[in-house]
C-alpha cells in the first residue's frame, strides 16, 4: 500500500519524463490497434472474396482436374453434380452450395479476341451464395435456359458493351474442339475485386454445359459453412460421404489447403505480432532510459530509504510499480486512441485504389478496418507487459545500490 | 588388260548415268510433280478424323469441297462439332458455329489453335498457292520410307508468312507422292510429324488417302485423317467459297 503510494507520487515527480515514456507506449499501442484492425479488415474481406468468388470454404472437384488445371480439362469434372449436392446437403455445418463450370474464353469482337473468364452458374443458388444483389448494379439475372449473361462492369466498358448487346464467346469444349455461342448481356456486375470486374461473366449453367458439351457436369462445387464450423472437419466429412457413395474420383479440399494467398495472410498476422513486439520493445527503451535517469537522480533517496529499512526486494517492486503505472495509463489511453481512429475508418474505409492499381489481389481496394475485442485487449496487455518487463533491469540495479555509498553522493 | 579397260569404262558409264540422273531431277521439279499428283482443280471429299490423346479418343466425320489449294469449305457432320464449318479463302480462314451470331475470322495466334482438338492446327490449313511460292527447296539425298525409295527434300521458308519455317519432306521417287513430312520451328525444334499410310489412285493421280499427324509437343497425341470417298473435277459454283455460303 505504502509502496503503491510512493510509486504514484514518483510518477508525477517528473511529469515531462513520465509523459514522454507514456507517449511512446501510448502511440505504439494506438498504431497497433489500428494496424491489427486493418489486417482483420483485410483478412475478413479476403476471406469473403475468396470463399464467395473463387474457392468456397470447402471445394469439391475431380481429383485429376487440379493436376491438369492449366490445360482446362473440362472432361475431368463432377458428373451429375445435382446428385452430389443432394448427397452432401445434410452434412452438419454446410450452409450454401454453388455448382460451377469455370472456363477461360475469348470474346470475339470485330475480328479481335479479348480474354475473359466465364462461369456457368445455377442462378437460383448463386443469388444467395454470391449475394448477387450486392454486386448487380444494373439489369436482371438471366433465367435457366436463356442465352444471356451478367458481365463485369469493367469488361463491359472495355468492350463498349451495355445491357441488351450481344457478345460471341469462343473456347475449347470438353472434347478439346472449339465452339462459339452468342450471349445477350442482361446485367452488369460491380465486383469488389478489379480482376473479376475486368475479366468475368456469369451465364446459366445449363447453357454453358451445352456450349462446352459437358452434359450435366460441373467443374466444381463450392461450399460455404455455417459460422463456427471447422473447415477441415467438414471437408473430411464430405469426402467420407462422397467416397462411401462411390464418388472415388472426387477430391474435397478446405480453403486452408487451396488458397496460398489466404494462408499467407494468416501467416502475416503472426509476423505483425512479432513486429509489434519489436516496436513495444523499442518504445520500452524510453521507459528504461527514464528509469535509469530516475535512479541516477534519486540515488541519495534510494540510499535513505534503504538505510531506513526498505529491503532490496521492495526497491525493485517500487520501480516496477512506477513503470507499471506509466504503462497501464499510457497503454489504456493509446488503445482508446487507436479505437477512436479505427472505428470511424471502419465505417468510411480507406481507399487504396491507386496503390493497388494493376495488382491482382483478392481484396477490395477500399479497406475497412475491423475492431475486434480480442486484438484490442491483446494490444493493451501486450503494451503493459512488455513495458513493465523492460523495467526489471533498471529496477534490479536500483536495488543493488549500497546505502552508505548512496548517501555519500 | 583389255577386260580391265572394259570394266573401268562400264563402271564410269554407270557412275555417269547415276550422277546424270541425280542432277537431272531438281528438288523443284520433284515438288511440282508431287503437287500435280496431290492438288486437284476441284474435289469433294468425305472423310473422318480419329483423334487420340492422353484424355481419350474421338472420331469426327466431315465433308469438304476444294478448288485448288486456295479455297475450301469443310463441314463437320457429327459429334460435338456437328454443323460447324471452316471456310478457307485465298486470304482468310473463317469459322462458322451454329450457336454464334457472328462468323469468326481467325487470325494471328488463334490460327495456332487445334482444329477440333486434333493434331492439325488451323495454320496447317492456311498457305495455299504452291509450296515453291513460299519455300526454297534443297535436295538432301535419298532415304527409304516403308520400303519405298524417297527423295528427302528440305524446304526453307522464304518469308514469315508460313506456318513452319522449315519442313523436311520425303517424296516417293517412283510415284511422286509424299510419304512423310516433318515440320520444324524457327529454332529447328521438331514440332510435328506426318506419316502417310494409304493412297488413293483416281483419274491417273495418286494422293494420300490416310495420314497420321503427330504434334510432338503434345503428350501421347495423334490424329488419323482418312478420306472415305473422293470425287475429282466436281462442279463448284463460283460463289461457293463465300461468307454467304457459310451461313446458308
Amino acid at each position: 500500500m505504502k509502496l503503491r503510494k510512493i510509486a504514484v507520487r514518483n510518477v508525477f515527480r517528473n511529469k515531462t519524463r513520465s509523459l514522454l515514456s507514456g507517449l511512446a507506449i501510448g502511440l505504439t499501442a494506438a498504431a497497433f490497434v489500428f494496424l491489427f484492425g486493418l489486417i482483420e479488415g483485410m483478412q475478413q474481406d479476403m476471406f469473403y472474396n475468396i470463399t464467395t468468388y473463387y474457392t468456397g470454404e470447402v471445394r469439391i472437384r475431380n481429383e485429376e482436374y487440379n493436376k491438369y488445371e492449366m490445360v482446362n480439362p473440362l472432361h475431368l469434372n463432377i458428373k451429375q453434380y445435382d446428385e452430389v449436392i443432394d448427397i452432401i446437403k445434410d452434412v452438419e455445418g454446410i450452409a450454401l452450395t454453388s455448382p460451377r463450370v469455370s472456363f477461360p474464353t475469348a470474346i470475339y469482337q470485330e475480328g479481335e479476341n479479348h480474354n475473359a473468364l466465364g462461369y456457368g452458374v445455377d442462378f437460383s443458388r448463386e443469388e444467395e451464395y454470391q449475394e448477387l444483389n450486392r454486386v448487380l448494379i444494373e439489369g436482371e439475372i438471366p433465367d435457366k435456359g436463356e442465352d444471356k449473361a451478367l458481365i463485369g462492369r469493367r469488361l463491359a466498358d472495355d468492350l463498349g458493351l451495355s445491357i441488351g448487346d450481344s457478345m460471341t464467346i469462343m473456347t475449347q469444349t470438353q472434347s478439346f474442339g472449339i465452339n462459339a455461342i452468342t450471349l445477350e448481356i442482361s446485367g452488369l456486375l460491380n465486383y469488389p475485386i478489379a480482376q473479376l470486374n475486368k475479366m468475368t461473366f456469369l451465364a446459366p449453367i445449363d447453357r454453358i454445359q451445352y456450349f462446352l458439351r459437358m452434359d450435366d457436369a460441373a467443374t466444381e462445387v463450392l461450399i460455404k459453412l455455417d459460422p463456427g464450423s471447422v473447415r477441415k472437419e467438414t471437408a473430411h466429412k464430405v469426402s467420407s460421404i462422397l467416397h462411401s457413395a462411390g464418388y472415388h474420383e472426387l477430391a474435397v479440399q478446405s480453403l486452408d489447403s487451396i488458397s496460398q494467398t489466404y494462408s499467407m495472410l494468416l501467416l502475416a498476422r503472426y509476423i505483425y505480432y512479432f513486429i509489434a513486439f519489436i516496436f513495444f520493445l523499442l518504445a520500452s527503451t524510453v521507459i528504461i532510459n527514464t528509469m535509469k535517469m530516475a535512479i541516477y537522480e534519486r540515488t541519495k533517496e534510494i540510499g535513505t530509504i534503504t538505510a531506513l529499512g526498505m529491503s532490496s526486494g521492495e526497491v525493485v517492486r517500487l520501480f516496477l510499480l512506477e513503470a507499471l503505472f506509466i504503462s497501464i495509463i499510457a497503454a489504456f489511453l493509446g488503445t482508446l486512441l487507436g479505437v477512436g481512429i479505427t472505428y470511424p475508418m471502419s465505417k468510411i474505409g480507406i481507399d487504396f485504389t491507386q496503390a493497388m492499381e494493376g495488382v491482382d489481389f483478392e481484396i477490395d481496394p477500399v479497406v475497412r478496418p475491423v475492431l475486434t475485442a480480442g486484438s484490442t485487449i491483446l494490444v493493451f496487455f501486450y503494451a503493459v507487459i512488455i513495458s513493465a518487463l523492460a523495467s526489471i533491469g533498471p529496477s534490479r540495479k536500483a536495488a543493488k545500490i549500497e546505502p552508505i555509498e548512496a548517501l555519500r553522493v | 588388260m583389255r577386260k580391265t579397260i572394259i570394266y573401268i569404262s562400264l563402271l564410269m558409264i554407270f557412275l555417269f548415268c547415276i550422277s546424270f540422273n541425280a542432277a537431272a531431277v531438281s528438288p523443284e521439279e520433284i515438288i511440282q510433280k508431287m503437287e500435280q499428283n496431290e492438288v486437284h482443280d476441284t474435289a469433294k471429299v468425305e472423310g473422318s478424323m480419329y483423334i487420340e490423346n492422353r484424355f481419350g479418343t474421338k472420331t469426327t466425320h466431315f465433308i469438304s469441297w476444294a478448288r485448288g489449294e486456295d479455297e475450301s469449305l469443310i463441314e463437320f457432320l457429327d459429334g460435338d462439332e456437328d454443323g460447324q464449318k471452316i471456310l478457307k479463302t485465298p486470304d482468310t480462314l473463317y469459322l462458322y458455329f451454329p450457336d454464334a451470331d457472328e462468323i469468326i475470322r481467325l487470325q494471328g495466334a488463334a490460327l495456332r489453335n487445334s482444329v477440333m482438338g486434333s493434331d492439325f492446327s488451323y495454320e496447317d490449313m492456311t498457305g495455299g498457292k504452291g509450296l515453291l511460292d513460299d519455300y526454297s527447296a534443297e535436295l538432301l539425298g535419298k532415304e527409304e520410307i516403308d520400303g519405298h525409295s524417297c527423295w528427302k527434300i528440305e524446304l526453307t521458308a522464304k518469308g514469315r508468312n508460313v506456318p513452319y519455317p522449315k519442313e523436311i519432306v520425303w517424296i516417293d521417287e517412283d510415284e511422286y507422292v509424299t510419304r512423310k513430312a516433318e515440320m520444324y520451328s524457327r529454332s529447328d525444334k521438331l514440332l510435328k510429324v506426318m506419316d502417310v499410310k494409304d493412297y488413293i489412285t483416281q483419274e491417273g493421280k495418286k494422293f494420300p488417302g490416310k495420314m497420321i499427324m503427330r504434334d510432338v509437343l503434345k503428350k501421347s497425341s495423334s490424329t488419323t485423317f482418312s478420306i472415305d470417298d473422293i470425287e475429282l473435277g466436281v462442279d463448284i459454283p463460283n460463289d461457293f467459297f463465300s461468307l454467304q455460303e457459310l451461313t446458308w
